[in-house]
């Protein structure tokens, strides 16, 4: 039986080329409608196979994927990819070199959905370009010309295979923008797949963090970064400090560690302080481990200085989580 | 962990099992003339191993060595020198030293043979200025040697097509690199540029050696005995079909070892460096060296092309006279029409088994398209005698189908070489954007790869046109009753020692030839982008 509340259903989904080693062990997870969620995971992990099974372009091994309470592939059904109405937009932005932008954009597209074609040059700003090949345009602009032959159909669930890897840092956050501005105003439901948390974190409802073929924890940004299910999502989400209390091993985020003028039970060697525009990040060393934190104010190196944080604020994981994902 | 077979199904399986039984149809006469030898006598076989056996085989293996070592020579030197210096008429020599592939093997054999004879331009030339220097060149010429030297000159531009490419999209960070590490420029070249288009070069060696193995004509009349000749001696003049059979599948054997060397060559030398990581720049000299690299250049052209051509040309004109214009253009017709429908078709089918390799991705299909390629490596006397005793129950033998169905069998690999390249070249998310975006495999084909790929499959038109108005022995044996080509017209006046009468036919096909190359230079150029 399929939620009716949930929009994209994966259960238990399974996919290997070699059963000795599984790509995609066992993942189960659901994506209400309209929601954009983040799969984030690192090189090489499975991701992109990952869309390609939900697109029909590979076959699972075992489980089942539906959409809107239409099952699209389990161990009886299998909808071909023509048929299952989904955008896909892939990394390195395949658009057709022997088409223009304009002829790329409506390439195979229904009477139905040719009247949104105004629609979808505004929002992505490509109406002035139309007329240009692709190896005429910039990667900022092949890539709107991706998700615009994409959303133009309307497609019930959009998968975005590592949209931002190609671009430059400068290029790129905006580009995050349009795009989230994009989808939002569409009211796509939305499958980010990226290696790079900064991506996932501006523009998901919800993130997904897939490791070793299996799905690690999945809730939305600020839980995920707060309360991470284990060491392998705390660490891969940002950074982390250790320290030792009663014989026990315990993290904080930097951004919970506050500087303090009076002695307090944490003393910290500053190493070296690093200014960032709004203020500085420090880098410093407690009991031998490496601690990051910020500071408004410049910080003289080589220097001890004091250091407290609430006790809420503590992560705990079982000592052997770090074994586990080495 | 639970694996559940219903999950299991052969993408796209229509498109798959055509493509396998699409297969078995070409390699039908292979497989034919495989269970004619084991079913067949074999006391013939015992007769050629004592009797011609060990003097075919030697003969083989020493053409194929004096035209490899002159191949070699002749395509890797001018290769290197085009894609690294300016000198004085480098655009030119870039193109002209393909056009040797526009002369027939057999009419560079008929051509020299004529100009170096009794008779000949030399030998007359010295007798009036130098009756001493006459004496000396007064030789036999029709030897092994000098046939060797000869298919060196024909088949050298598939080592220098191969090395060309190669040298040009290495680009110059190795160079720099090597350079940098104190390698003078010499030793750069054989110990970098060289292992690095060793693949390559070996592919271009490898066509020349199948060559050397399918070439009839120009051995035949050098009195040579092959393999080759061989099977078409047993059957023709012997009527030993049996005979034929047996030495058509040792000559098998022969090409699998060099197909299967070829192969594990490529996969043990393959290196995935950067492509044009940053394109070779062209290297000034002084007048010096660029006299002698225009030298270096100039004798493969020289001997390999402008010789022979004045020499047919100077002939042509001599017998314009005598010749039958309304033969001429009828034996024209026949050449263009034949090649051009089998051309068509072959692309066609090199197109399907490629495209169905890649959206099927699996094993059998890579492994299908691997051994129907196998068709390239085997001479023309083998595919004949497999589709002869194929089609000998049907009474199709000498139609013109057949003909094109040998055709077919023999260059589907030229035409799949520059439609695979291009192929490769597009990413599999062009498929898969394709499919997502609502095309059915045909669709894909017919708007996708049709369109992207038109360059490429011009480009295999051609070749496998060329090369078709040049074959010589599945024409002679298959062709229908009183169809007559360009290719064996020549011949037949060749054999008939009416060398000069032949001319004209040569020179058609040398122009149609050449015409074709220079266009397919610019697309060539085109494609790899070079300077």
């Amino acid at each position: 039986m399929t939620n009716r509340l949930m929009y994209l259903e994966v259960k238990n989904l399974a996919k290997y080329f070699d059963s000795d080693y599984p790509i995609i062990k066992d993942l189960s997870f659901s994506i209400k409608k309209g929601e954009i969620i983040s799969f984030l995971g690192e090189s090489g992990s499975g991701k992109t196979t990952f869309l390609k099974c939900i697109a029909g372009l590979e076959k699972i091994n075992s489980g089942s994927i539906s959409l809107n309470s239409v099952c699209l592939n389990d161990k009886e059904t299998f909808i071909n990819p023509q048929d299952r109405k989904i955008g896909f937009v892939f990394q390195d932005y395949p658009l057709f070199p022997h088409l223009n932008l304009k002829d790329n954009i409506t390439f195979n597209l229904s009477k139905k959905h040719s009247s949104n074609l105004d629609y979808i040059l505004k929002l992505t700003s490509l109406k002035y370009l139309l007329n240009r090949y692709p190896h005429e345009l910039s990667g900022g602009e092949q890539q709107r010309a991706c998700i615009a032959r994409a959303l133009i159909r309307e497609p019930e669930l959009l998968l975005l295979d590592e949209p931002f890897s190609n671009l430059d840092t400068t290029i790129k956050e905006s580009m995050r923008e349009e795009i989230y501005k994009i989808i939002k105003e569409t009211k796509t439901t939305t499958v980010l797949v990226t290696h790079d948390i900064n991506d996932a974190m501006n523009i998901s409802d919800r993130i997904l963090i897939f490791k070793a073929g299996i799905l690690q924890q999945y809730d939305d940004p600020v839980k995920m970064y707060c309360e991470p299910a284990n060491c392998y999502c705390a660490e891969i989400l940002g950074d982390l400090n250790k320290l030792f209390v009663n014989q026990e091993t315990y993290y904080v985020r930097p951004e919970k560690v506050k500087l303090v003028n009076k002695k307090s039970n944490y003393k910290v060697f500053v190493e070296k302080c690093f200014f960032q525009g709004k203020e500085y990040k420090i880098k410093g060393r407690k009991d031998n481990e490496v601690w990051h934190f910020f500071s408004k104010e410049p910080l003289k190196e080589k220097a001890d200085v004091y250091v407290d944080f609430g006790k809420k604020d503590l992560i705990y994981f079982d000592p052997v989580c770090k074994n586990f994902f080495k | 962990m639970e694996i559940r077979k219903h999950y299991f199904f052969i993408d796209n399986k229509r498109w798959v099992f055509s493509s396998l039984f699409l297969a078995l149809i070409l390699l039908s006469p292979i497989i034919i003339l495989i269970i004619s030898f084991f079913s067949g006598s074999k006391t013939t076989l015992f007769y050629l191993l004592d009797n011609v056996l060990i003097d075919y085989t030697l003969n083989t293996i020493y053409l194929i060595l004096i035209t490899s070592i002159f191949a070699l020579i002749l395509g890797v030197f001018p290769a290197w020198i085009i894609s690294n210096y300016y000198f004085f008429g480098r655009k030119f020599f870039d193109i002209v030293l393909y056009l040797p592939l526009a002369i027939p093997s057999y009419i560079m054999g008929f051509t020299y043979i004529d100009i170096l004879s009794y008779t000949g331009p030399i030998q007359s030339y010295l007798r009036d200025t130098s009756p001493y220097l006459a004496e000396i060149f007064n030789k036999d010429y029709l030897q092994i040697e000098v046939l060797g030297v000869l298919l060196g000159l024909a088949l050298y531009p598939y080592v220098y097509t191969a090395s060309r490419i190669s040298f040009s999209l290495i680009g110059s960070n190795y160079v720099n690199i090597s350079k940098n590490l104190g390698l003078s420029s010499f030793q750069t070249f054989y110990k970098v540029i060289i292992p690095l288009s060793r693949p390559a070069i070996f592919s271009g060696l490898f066509l020349v050696i199948m060559e050397v193995l399918n070439e009839y004509g120009a051995v035949k009349y050098f009195g040579v005995n092959t393999y080759t000749t061989g099977i078409f001696r047993s059957w023709f003049s012997f009527g030993d079909v049996n005979g034929a059979i047996q030495l058509a599948c040792i000559l098998l054997i022969i090409v699998l070892f060099f197909f299967v060397l070829d192969k594990l060559s490529i996969k043990n030398s393959k290196f995935y460096y950067q492509k044009n990581s940053e394109v070779q720049r062209m290297k000034l000299i002084n007048w010096k060296k660029s006299l002698f690299m225009s030298s270096i250049c100039s004798v493969p052209f020289l001997f390999g092309f402008l010789v022979p051509f004045f020499f047919i040309l100077n002939n042509s004109i001599q017998t314009l006279s005598s010749t039958n214009f309304d033969k001429l253009i009828q034996l024209t017709g026949n050449t263009v029409y034949v090649s051009s429908i089998s051309s068509v078709i072959i692309i066609f089918v090199a197109l399907f088994f490629l495209f169905v390799e890649r959206i099927s991705k699996t094993k059998i299909n890579f492994f299908t398209n691997n051994l129907i390629s196998l068709g390239y490596a085997l001479p023309g006397a083998i595919i004949g005698l497999g589709i002869i005793l194929l089609f000998s129950k049907f009474s199709l033998v000498g139609s013109l189908f057949i003909l094109i169905f040998a055709y077919i069998i023999r260059f589907l690999a030229v035409a799949k070489s520059p439609i695979k390249s291009s192929l490769d070249k597009h990413p599999n998310t062009i498929d898969d954007t394709g499919r997502n975006l609502g095309l059915n495999p045909l669709s894909l084909l017919r708007r996708l790869h049709l369109p992207i790929n038109r360059f490429a499959l011009i480009s295999a038109f051609i070749v496998t046109f060329i090369d078709i108005m040049k074959e010589l022995p599945i024409t002679l044996i298959l062709r229908p009753f009183n169809f007559d080509t360009l290719a064996t017209q020549t011949y037949e006046f060749a054999v008939e020692e009416m060398i000069p009468l032949s001319a004209t036919y040569s020179l058609v096909i040398i122009t149609l030839g050449s015409l074709m190359l220079l266009i397919l230079k610019n697309f060539i150029d085109k494609q790899i982008n070079v300077s």
